[in-house]
């Protein structure tokens, strides 16, 4: 029996960004629908259990309602508390479970939880969040398929997968790490950790830019692009200097000063100014008392190329 | 993100809050033992209060002027203090004395104050077809007021919810909408009479963007009131704030919530947002402990103040009865 993990998270995609420009919300009935459609592409590629995290909010529960019946789908057994510790609690008992693969629906952050306790399990990401640099926007079904066919070895987890880049964080005596960027942000305060103004930004530590991203890593990606497999990083000041225009969130288009930028090696280490909070994935996560320090390393977790996948399995006859 | 100055005014309205309400918990019930008479002490009728919701007290109002108007509900004491109404004139109400702010008539649920332009009532969801006349009327004197309607989770099912929101969105009115989500209609869980989990979501449906902040945190709701004041009052249109808050007594005082359980209520403690603030500006340096301790005991002096001013006023004269009134 094959058996395959499900996290989706709730409030994936409500914050302030709502707001402070031009997010989309994802209702928790559209995330149900990817959800049904999730469940069609792992039943079709062979896959007959899926154990996921009963979100409170009841959306996988919603998306089983009137299934076929095709695959077997239970909870896993865990106290629900409503914080982002129920994914990361979610992913290692998949893990403990067997599962051979795990489809996340939610956005950078939620995909942050999940790695921190998938281990070597195989992520099959799939964008409902606001800052979506780390899970691919893709249909469902695709997606459900490219996750069956992993999860069943039909295509091979090794000529599929990534292994991604981290950030990796300290301050403080506290570790941390982010999928995409960390920020040294002027604020004192978490907050409603969104940052969308670059005047309290100070300085940022990339694993990956593209110039198309949204979010913090847009800063990164108007200087180079740096592939989520390349085994460099990148490092940014923030200050007096010609400005690169930035998609910071959704309908929010700044010009940002940059002060100075370096390409990193893998494993070097950089000291960070101290000031304000850590922001991990464009949310404000971490006061900074004394000191900070990151670094880029391969240590994260193993994302499937979802088309990669499916072409791959073109190419196999299945 | 709020200046400092802005972080210890947050943390002043929020000590006086819980103060006041903590006070008046006392209060409320002498007289009213051994069977609960409702109508008996010093203290008259129902009482609703909003210790453990100080942060959205906190983090909208302290950034509103005395010439926005507020709309609230039958647990208003919160938002009303934090706009700037008169302690000793809110408490004198709530007494049901001449000197309170409806001369008695109107109770703690039915406040008025023509200077803070705030009005509250017992009806669910009343006060947000108020709050889009309010703007309705700014807009067309030309002012840049806004309206704010304060409203729980449960109103958010009433259909006067979703005609306010669709005709501030409609015709781009400056409303902010906040939604206090305590997670409890009196005794109704918010999974039992609500079809979906976000009421933030809700605002879609409207064309008017909403936001969620999951945790009671005053400087997170502070953040998103800043944005969606600027909205309203730049006339770019309503908005909806939904907020996790937390509603540390029970539905009324007297409620015996034989429907929470001890583990909920031990967790509220622990999560207290006004603690939580409080060790966070020490830690940064914003408050230190002799500040803290000032800003307690000035408030604690203010509470008194209003609570005997409230006691030593006189009751409406029985010929005033036909007065004041509107039929």
């Amino acid at each position: 029996m094959t058996r395959v993990g499900l996290i989706v998270n709730p409030a994936a995609g409500r914050d302030i960004r709502r707001l402070v420009g031009l997010a989309s919300v994802v209702p928790n009935h559209e995330k149900a629908a990817i959800v049904r459609r999730v469940l069609a592409g792992l039943a079709a590629a062979g896959v007959t259990e899926v154990r996921y995290l009963p979100d409170p909010a009841g959306i996988v529960i919603s998306a089983l309602d009137g299934s076929t019946g095709e695959i077997r789908a239970t909870p896993v057994e865990m106290t629900i508390r409503g914080t982002a510790d129920d994914s990361l609690h979610a992913a290692q008992l998949l893990v403990g479970l067997g599962a051979r693969a795990i489809v996340t629906l939610g956005g950078d952050g939620t995909n942050r939880a999940v790695a921190g306790g998938c281990g070597d399990v195989p992520l099959v990401s799939i964008s409902t969040g606001t800052n979506n640099v780390f899970p691919t926007m893709i249909d469902g079904t695709v997606a459900g398929v490219a996750a069956g066919l992993v999860a069943t070895g039909r295509v091979e987890a090794d000529s599929v997968c990534t292994r991604t880049k981290v950030v990796n964080v300290a301050t403080d005596g506290l570790r941390d790490f982010a999928l995409v960027d960390a920020a040294v942000c002027t604020d004192r305060f978490v907050g409603a950790r969104a940052i969308w103004d670059p005047s309290r930004i100070r300085a940022l530590v990339f694993a990956r830019t593209d110039p198309w991203a949204v979010g913090l890593s847009s800063i990164g990606g108007q200087l180079l692009s740096l592939g989520a497999d390349e085994p460099a990083g990148l490092y940014v000041e923030i200050g007096s200097g010609p400005c690169v225009r930035a998609v910071l969130a959704p309908g929010v288009v700044v010009d940002v000063p940059i002060h100075g930028h370096r390409v990193l090696e893998l494993d070097e280490v950089v000291e960070l100014p101290t000031a304000g909070t850590l922001a991990l994935d464009g949310e404000r996560e971490v006061p900074i008392k004394h000191s900070a320090r990151a670094w880029v390393a391969a240590t994260g977790p193993r994302v499937v190329d979802i088309r990669a996948t499916l072409a791959l399995a073109r190419r196999n006859g299945d | 993100m709020p200046t400092e100055e802005a972080l210890r005014e947050m943390h002043h309205q929020m000590v006086r809050i819980r103060l006041f309400e903590e006070t008046l918990k006392s209060v409320y019930m002498e007289g009213k033992a051994p069977a609960f008479d409702i109508a008996a002490g010093p203290v008259p009728g129902e009482m609703h209060l909003a210790a453990g919701q100080e942060p959205v007290a906190a983090g909208v109002c302290t950034q509103l002027r005395p010439s926005d108007a507020i709309t609230a509900t039958h647990r208003p004491h919160h938002v009303a203090l934090a706009h700037g109404m008169d302690m000793k004139r809110l408490a004198a109400e709530i007494f049901g004395k001449d000197t309170g702010l409806g001369h008695g008539k109107g109770g703690h649920m039915h406040l008025f104050d023509m200077e803070t332009h705030f009005g509250c009532s017992g009806i669910i969801a009343e006060g947000m077809p108020t709050a889009v006349g309010h703007a309705l009327a700014f807009k067309k004197q030309g002012r840049d007021d806004i309206a704010v309607s304060f409203f729980g989770e449960g109103a958010a099912n009433q259909g006067a919810f979703h005609e306010s929101l669709n005709l501030a969105g409609l015709w781009d009115l400056g409303v902010v909408f906040v939604c206090e989500d305590n997670a409890w209609a009196i005794s109704v869980p918010k999974d039992k009479a609500t079809a979906i989990a976000n009421n933030s979501d809700r605002a879609a449906a409207y064309g008017i963007p909403g936001a969620l902040i999951p945790d009671n945190d005053p400087v997170a709701i502070y953040e998103a009131a800043t944005e969606a004041i600027a909205r309203a009052r730049s006339g770019r249109g309503p908005s909806l704030i939904e907020i996790k808050t937390d509603r540390l007594f029970g539905h009324f005082e007297g409620d015996p919530q034989v429907y929470r359980t001890p583990e909920e209520m031990e967790t509220l403690e622990k999560r207290d947002a006004l603690k939580k603030f409080e060790k966070h500006l020490a830690e940064t340096g914003v408050l230190t402990a002799d500040s803290a301790k000032a800003v307690w005991d000035t408030a604690q002096a203010e509470v008194d103040e209003a609570i005997e001013f409230a006691r030593e006023s006189p009751s409406p004269k029985p010929e005033s009865a036909l007065e004041h009134v509107f039929a």
